[in-house]
């Protein structure tokens, strides 16, 4: 209950900053936005990469079909034509079309809103993502560890090629790809209520004898299968449902960008995933959307790292967080008493940041270091030194596989937990029969 | 209850059970002894499933089962427990026992997504199989221990949640490697203790153990093992006198 309190928490806090401060259609909107789709996606790769412990990087895989899915089943009638779409071929142009099955189904009522048909398009794409999953999922869940990674990756570069080829191209248009993609299911509201669905059933699965049994494979396997756990069924259908819901991330994604191809959907999409899962916490649902925030917020706004900035103010910045990195670790530790004086590591740190620093102050004086540099690239070394980071120094991440919780950040359920401990242990009456028995022993 | 019918087992050219015999009736105790390499642990391994045999069968409660995979063994009603501790360790006391009622008293994907008031019940029934089996150890994994995770509780006390976790399959054998591996003098002789009252609730116990004095405790029947053979079984005191034993486990004298 703790746990479904601080979630909630969590949204209605998303939900009021969404509502309050963020004006439809700017920069803050899409970061919204995708970090709501993103969040879908990195719930699902969590099911499977923390929950499960199984290594996934195909996910791209999966979100490139429910994107496809709901590109050509949502695409409007106008941008179906042929000189917009040249290599689509004419059966998919004609009757891959939702409007035209709810209409042979005679449902005609639900076709007239675009928000009915893309709820139905996005549980279409998740389903044959889903079915995709069940493809890849029962030979490959066979596999282990690595192999397992390198096979999942392998699907990933699999269908992240397989729209260009000639006789799949007549349906996904090839290198071309889709445009003209209605924008309704790419909106934060739309992503929002997707999200908060898809948190109930991950955190649902968790909190669940099902979701124990998961992470009973991800501890050890063969102690799991000796206490009853079958071990394909599980891993199958967890692989499923993660599959599901990164085809509907997928389609949102598609909706969002209003216009795919195969590029939209490489491996750096696993990648981002990847980061925000493991930054946040592996097996934690707070944790992953933690993550997916950080990850799409410095992507989004990371653009003033890669600027064009004088040569001159790089090599200061560079002096100065040199001098950062020397001098915050010791004053740090001379808080808390630790220490006096500066390590060898720290003085020489000092000495190169502030030769570095008064270079970059001093050479556009002298005339030096006034061309401008970019830095391209910068976003995406920043997040891979993250995840580098979090292996190095906290490999369970942000979170563990715990829940964010307020208690969290004050510490009090460690001193709880200490209590409890205390008073148990010094409860005499629940260790009187066995020292009695200890007693008789002696005699 | 248990019958295993000359089974035979070969690792490339290694015959770690040659033509093995052994009964099980219901509410029994019995211990397997036997040097290092005799294949006891081999032996737990082609009851529960993780071996199968080459030849020969082994039937439980009359139905076949040496051709299951352990989880579907699990089901027909026998647990073990590993000689190296096997505990899902970033789990918590309670998770770890809950898992073990996952497969009789769980509820699969859909009726947890859909939470529906079956799924509620049945989580509530697990809880109370897992408390009632960490019950079986008294205050010791009670309380504020059930949702301390694992890694910190102290050898015995991981030993117990094991024991516990295959009480709670709902298994009528449980097969106990080396219960008080790494187990003080007072830890052991509670294993024995406990040995006792797992028969008393009902349970059939088959055991490996090195520590005579919890075998002679405990055991209404002691098997002893060598070279993959069933070298004896009989009562604690006829087999220690055994010259056959005596051999096996100190060597022949010269005299």
């Amino acid at each position: 209950m703790k746990n479904w309190a601080s979630a909630g928490t969590i949204a209605l806090a998303w939900l009021l900053l969404f509502f309050v401060i963020v004006p439809a259609g700017g920069t803050l909107s899409s970061a919204l936005a995708l970090i709501f789709i993103w969040g879908v996606a990195a719930l699902s790769l969590g099911l499977v990469n923390g929950q499960l412990g199984i290594l996934s990087l195909g996910h791209h895989g999966f979100m490139l079909i429910g994107g496809y899915v709901t590109a050509l089943l949502m695409l409007p009638a106008a941008e179906r034509a042929p000189e917009r779409t040249r290599l689509l071929g004419d059966w998919a142009r004609e009757y891959l079309d939702l409007t035209v099955w709810l209409q042979s189904l005679g449902l005609t009522g639900l076709a007239e809103s675009i928000y009915l048909k893309f709820a139905i398009a996005l549980l279409l794409a998740g389903l044959v993502s889903a079915l995709f999953g069940v493809l890849v999922g029962l030979p490959a869940l066979r596999l282990r560890g690595d192999y397992l990674a390198i096979v999942t990756l392998a699907f990933g570069e699999v269908m992240h090629l397989l729209p260009v080829a000639p006789e799949v191209a007549r349906f996904t248009n090839g290198a071309l790809g889709v445009k003209g993609i209605p924008p309704q299911a790419g909106a934060p509201i739309f992503a929002f209520i997707v999200l908060l669905l898809a948190i109930l059933v991950f955190s649902r699965i968790k909190f669940s004898s099902y979701g124990r049994a998961l992470a009973a494979i991800r501890e050890d396997e063969i102690a799991a299968q000796a206490m009853g756990v079958h071990l394909a069924s599980h891993k199958v259908s967890a692989f499923v449902i993660s599959a599901f819901f990164a085809g509907v991330a997928g389609g949102m994604y598609a909706s969002f960008l209003q216009s795919i191809d195969p590029q939209t959907f490489s491996f750096f999409l696993t990648f981002y995933l990847l980061v925000a899962v493991s930054v946040g916490g592996l097996g934690s649902i707070t944790g992953a959307l933690l993550g997916t925030a950080l990850v799409v917020l410095v992507r989004n706004y990371g653009g003033l790292l890669e600027a064009p900035y004088p040569q001159a103010s790089m090599v200061l910045t560079l002096g100065l967080l040199l001098l950062l990195w020397a001098l915050i670790p010791f004053l740090f530790n001379r808080i808390r008493g630790q220490t006096r004086h500066l390590t060898g590591s720290q003085i020489g740190l000092l000495v190169i940041g502030g030769l570095l620093s008064l270079v970059g102050i001093l050479a556009p004086q002298l005339g030096y270091l006034s061309q401008t540099e970019q830095l391209f690239g910068l976003r995406r070394i920043l997040l891979a030194l993250a995840l580098i980071l979090v292996m190095l120094y906290r490999r369970e991440g942000l979170l563990g596989t715990r829940e964010f919780s307020w208690n969290l950040l004050r510490r009090r359920r460690v001193e709880d937990a200490d209590r409890l401990q205390d008073a148990w242990l010094r409860n005499p009456e629940l260790f009187k029969e066995e020292k009695g028995a200890r007693d008789k022993e002696g005699e | 209850m248990l019958e295993i019918r000359k089974v035979s087992k070969a690792f490339g050219g290694l015959q770690a059970i040659k033509g093995l015999e052994l009964k099980l009736a219901e509410g029994e105790i019995v211990s397997v002894i036997g040097p290092n390499g005799a294949g006891k642990t081999t032996l737990l391994n082609l009851i529960t499933g993780v071996y199968h045999p080459d030849t020969g069968a082994i039937f439980f409660q009359g139905q076949r089962i040496d051709k299951l995979a352990p989880d579907q063994i699990v089901a027909r009603g026998i647990a073990r427990t590993f000689q190296n501790l096997r505990l899902f360790t970033q789990m918590t006391v309670m998770e770890n026992v809950l898992v073990a009622t996952h497969q009789s008293h769980g509820s699969g994907l859909t009726a947890s997504i859909v939470a529906s008031p079956g799924h509620r019940k049945r989580e509530q029934g697990q809880r109370q199989i897992a408390l009632e089996k960490l019950a079986f150890f008294g205050p010791r994994l009670q309380g504020y221990r059930l949702e301390q995770p694992v890694y910190v509780l102290s050898y015995a006390n991981r030993r117990r949640v094991e024991m516990a976790r295959a009480m709670a399959t709902g298994a009528k054998l449980l097969i106990l490697d080396e219960p008080s591996a790494g187990m003080n003098p007072s830890e052991t002789l509670e294993i024995g203790d406990v040995v006792l009252k797992m028969r008393q609730a009902g349970y059939t116990v088959l055991m490996i153990e090195h520590k005579m004095n919890l075998v002679q405790k405990v055991s209404d029947r002691v098997v002893v093992m060598d070279h993959g053979e069933k070298l004896l079984e009989g009562d604690y005191d006829t087999v220690v006198r055994d010259p056959q034993v005596i051999e096996a486990y100190l060597g022949k004298s010269d005299a």
